[in-house]
């Protein structure tokens, strides 16, 4: 009877241990779950489905669970909730600045030198390297790129009797007042080129503008420095310049009213009466995304020969005189993905991340569906798939001077708003005293910096 | 005779009996309260809770991410003494409020009256001048930014037509785009006319006769006959333009977009508190900004109560006397 019940006991005590080792190891099995937000769609995140399925299969017990269609505000209204996910991604660098400061994203440094880390800079370009970190904190890895460049259309400059796009913005200067034509009324029949906020640039005209001069966002001190670098000043005034000598006859006032009335006639952004495509603009800033329209008009495609009526060049932003070792270069932004706060899982959330950022096999992916040059060093090179005449993309993207500004936690492309609110008071003639305005302005973002740290 | 409880009740009573009381219905108090639920539901939820919520988070700083930093009046400070855009949008949105609230009623009065001449097809009339009034907001905006466009927009090319050799370029102007937003409502004011068309038609016509067989002229009739009448219909629309405008913000903001108004010419109270929650997500300041806001609408409205007496006529018995 004894011996019966000592078996009894022994067999309840197993059965009680083993179900405690089984629960265990399946809650070490749930423990392995990470949830990723992205905001894409489509193909694209089927790509990215694709490239996470890898992920899952190179670490047996690991769960990913992929969520599209997230946009950021989403995303961080779920993380200050405390249900956000392991990882988010983010479109572009303007929220990087808020999502770094604030600690919506965590920081990265540990794990990055840890044993699992990576070597950021045998890793990826210099450009993504540097713009995925703020506020001195690197709190993201960098995904694909956004590359920004000078279009020309070749015939009118061959027209005009120019073999090569301008280099300088003194040549630009030169090139917009040969281009430029006016109807009899004297209003603007087509333009060379419009350095001019809001003409199809969203918020980005400032950054380019200023990327031609090489003016700095921000001073080794950390603070703003559209007052301390002349070159801002020096920008503008070049704005200013260009405007009264190609549009006003010398009249600053007349050209600004004559670009805005051309402006406002502008043709639609996404499709073929687009100024550019029409022949109403010969030269312009714009994305590498604006290529297949411009090749291929409302099919969007990429063609080794392009049937858009525009026959046009690509190349690097043109830049000031004393800036020409800058000459190639131009901006370029990157996806970029974190780590959430509250993040219940860091170690495999960053063997989740680290292994997006570096999958060859998704930047090829969307390298060849998208013309998004990968931000990885090993493919940085063109996809066979894509024509020649897109080869300058990626020749922008490998110049070491090509970049992203700095950003800093002062809210969603606020910084970036705030220059192109001057930039445009400054062209209509509503800013009279530049030097005084960007002082104004520096001074504002140090406040909503300090504000926010 | 004088009146008493038993005089008054006897055409109700039988025999000189008391009527009986009426019969009080016995619903049950929990019956009561799942009816009232929903809307309990959603004052407690929806409106009471985030304002309370937004009073306290008026005295923080307040990310969306870190937990709310008590600060005490520093928001209310930053916004007096730091905030350039707060009196931006503030002076932006007293001028509309200015501007838009009277040329409304008066734009409402006069088509209203108009709509009251047609002896056929009145009711044809009044829906197509209503119309406008249902189109949403942001259809209606986007139609407006195309036909004042300086460029090939109707209005410049019929302007020019007549002769402006240099016609506004309206939203693309910081010195007219107001204007052009005012315009924008004047064309959408359906459903303040539909109100001045009721109190017009209420009006009763034996005064208009009366006063014709004085010799009255129209703007007489109008002066001394329409207008006071209408005075509370003008009260109601008042308070409520003062309420509404002060919340402007969508047509601005389509606009603005429309337009790249970076000069900020079309920024208002509004456009300030959504900019400062949803792109500097600063939550804090936001609700700072929004009870400034509530202050500044209560003054107005109690200032437009307190005056009403001295111009506001209420036929006798009004309940809104």
């Amino acid at each position: 009877m004894m011996k019966k019940r000592l078996f009894a006991s022994c067999a309840v005590i197993a059965l009680v241990a083993s179900s405690l080792v089984a629960a265990t190891s399946g809650a070490q099995a749930a423990s392995r779950e990470v949830t990723v937000w992205s905001p894409y769609q489509g193909g694209n995140l089927e790509m990215w489905n694709a490239a996470i399925k890898r992920i899952e299969a190179a670490n047996p017990g690991l769960n990913v669970t992929s969520v599209g269609n997230i946009d950021m505000a989403k995303s961080l209204a779920a993380i200050n909730a405390g249900n956000g996910p392991d990882i988010s991604v983010s479109n572009g660098n303007g929220n990087l600045g808020w999502f770094c400061g604030t600690g919506a994203w965590q920081k990265l440094n540990t794990l990055i030198a840890g044993s699992n880390g990576i070597n950021m800079k045998a890793t990826f370009n210099a450009a993504s390297v540097a713009s995925s970190i703020s506020n001195n904190v690197r709190c993201a890895l960098p995904l694909y790129s956004e590359v920004f460049a000078f279009y020309y259309n070749k015939d009118l400059l061959a027209k005009a009797g120019f073999k090569n796009p301008p280099k300088t913005t003194t040549e630009l200067l030169a090139y917009s007042q040969k281009l430029t034509t006016f109807n009899d009324d004297g209003s603007i029949k087509t333009a060379g080129f419009l350095p001019w906020a809001g003409y199809y640039g969203f918020d980005m005209d400032s950054m380019w503008l200023g990327q031609m001069f090489g003016a700095k966002w921000y001073g080794g001190d950390q603070k703003s420095a559209f007052s301390s670098d002349i070159r801002w000043a020096k920008a503008f005034n070049w704005q200013k310049d260009f405007i009264a000598k190609v549009y006003g006859d010398g009249n600053f006032e007349k050209g600004s009213k004559l670009l805005t009335k051309f402006v406002a006639a502008r043709g639609g952004e996404w499709g073929t009466d687009h100024d550019f495509m029409t022949g109403r603009v010969a030269m312009k800033w714009d994305a590498n995304w604006m290529a297949p329209m411009f090749c291929t008009g409302d099919d969007w495609t990429m063609a080794d020969k392009c049937t858009a009526k525009v026959n046009f060049g690509i190349t690097g932003f043109p830049v000031s005189p004393d800036n020409i070792s800058a000459y190639g270069s131009g901006v370029v932004g990157q996806g970029q993905m974190g780590i959430s706060k509250g993040s219940k899982n860091v170690k495999d959330a960053w063997i989740v991340m680290k292994a997006l950022a570096t999958d060859t096999k998704l930047a090829a992916a969307w390298d060849a569906a998208n013309g998004a040059p990968s931000s990885l060093l090993a493919k940085a090179a063109r996809p066979a798939s894509y024509p020649d005449w897109y080869q300058p993309i990626y020749d922008v993207v490998s110049n070491p001077r090509t970049a992203y500004h700095t950003v800093k936690n002062t809210g969603e492309h606020l910084e970036e708003s705030l220059v192109q609110n001057l930039m445009a008071s400054w062209q209509a003639g509503d800013t009279s005293n530049i030097k005084t305005a960007l002082s104004d302005l520096a001074q504002k973002v140090d406040q909503i910096v300090a504000r926010n740290n | 005779m004088s009146i008493t409880r038993d005089t008054a009740i006897a055409p109700f009573s039988k025999k000189g009996a008391i009527a009986p009381p009426r019969k009080k219905l016995k619903v049950p108090r929990l019956f009561i309260f799942l009816c009232l639920s929903p809307w309990l539901f959603g004052i407690i939820f929806f409106t009471a809770y985030p304002m309370i919520s937004s009073f306290y988070q008026s005295f923080t700083k307040f990310n969306l991410i870190e937990s709310p930093q008590w600060v005490g009046l520093d928001n209310f400070h930053r916004m007096f003494f730091e905030d350039d855009d707060f009196w931006k949008a503030l002076k932006n949105t007293i001028w509309i409020s200015a501007i838009s609230i009277p040329l409304r009623i008066c734009f409402a009065i006069f088509t209203a009256w108009v709509l009251t001449k047609p002896k056929r097809g009145s009711s044809i009339y009044r829906t197509i001048f209503f119309l406008p009034s249902m189109v949403p907001a942001v259809a209606g905006t986007m139609a407006f930014t195309y036909i004042f466009n300086p460029a090939y927009g109707p209005i410049n090319k019929l302007l020019e037509a007549i002769g402006i050799k240099e016609p506004p370029f309206w939203f693309m102007d910081p010195n007219w785009s107001k204007w052009g937003l005012i315009l924008l409502g004047l064309w959408g004011i359906g459903d303040t006319m539909i109100i001045f068309l009721a109190g017009l038609l209420d009006v009763p016509t034996s005064l208009y006769e009366a006063a014709e067989l004085e010799g009255a002229s129209g703007w007489q009739s109008f002066r001394y006959i329409t207008l006071p009448l209408m005075t509370p219909v003008i009260f109601f629309s008042t308070v409520t333009g003062v309420i509404g405008s002060f919340q402007y913000f969508t047509q601005a903001y389509v606009a603005s977009g429309q337009v790249n108004d970076y000069s900020h010419s079309m920024y208002f109270y509004a456009t300030h508190i959504y900019f400062s929650a949803f792109k500097a997500y600063e939550m804090g300041y936001a609700s700072a900004l929004a009870w400034v806001l509530l202050v500044i609408t209560l003054l107005c409205t109690l200032v437009i109560l307190k005056t009403q007496k001295r111009w506001v006529h209420y036929p006798n018995g009004s309940l809104f006397k």
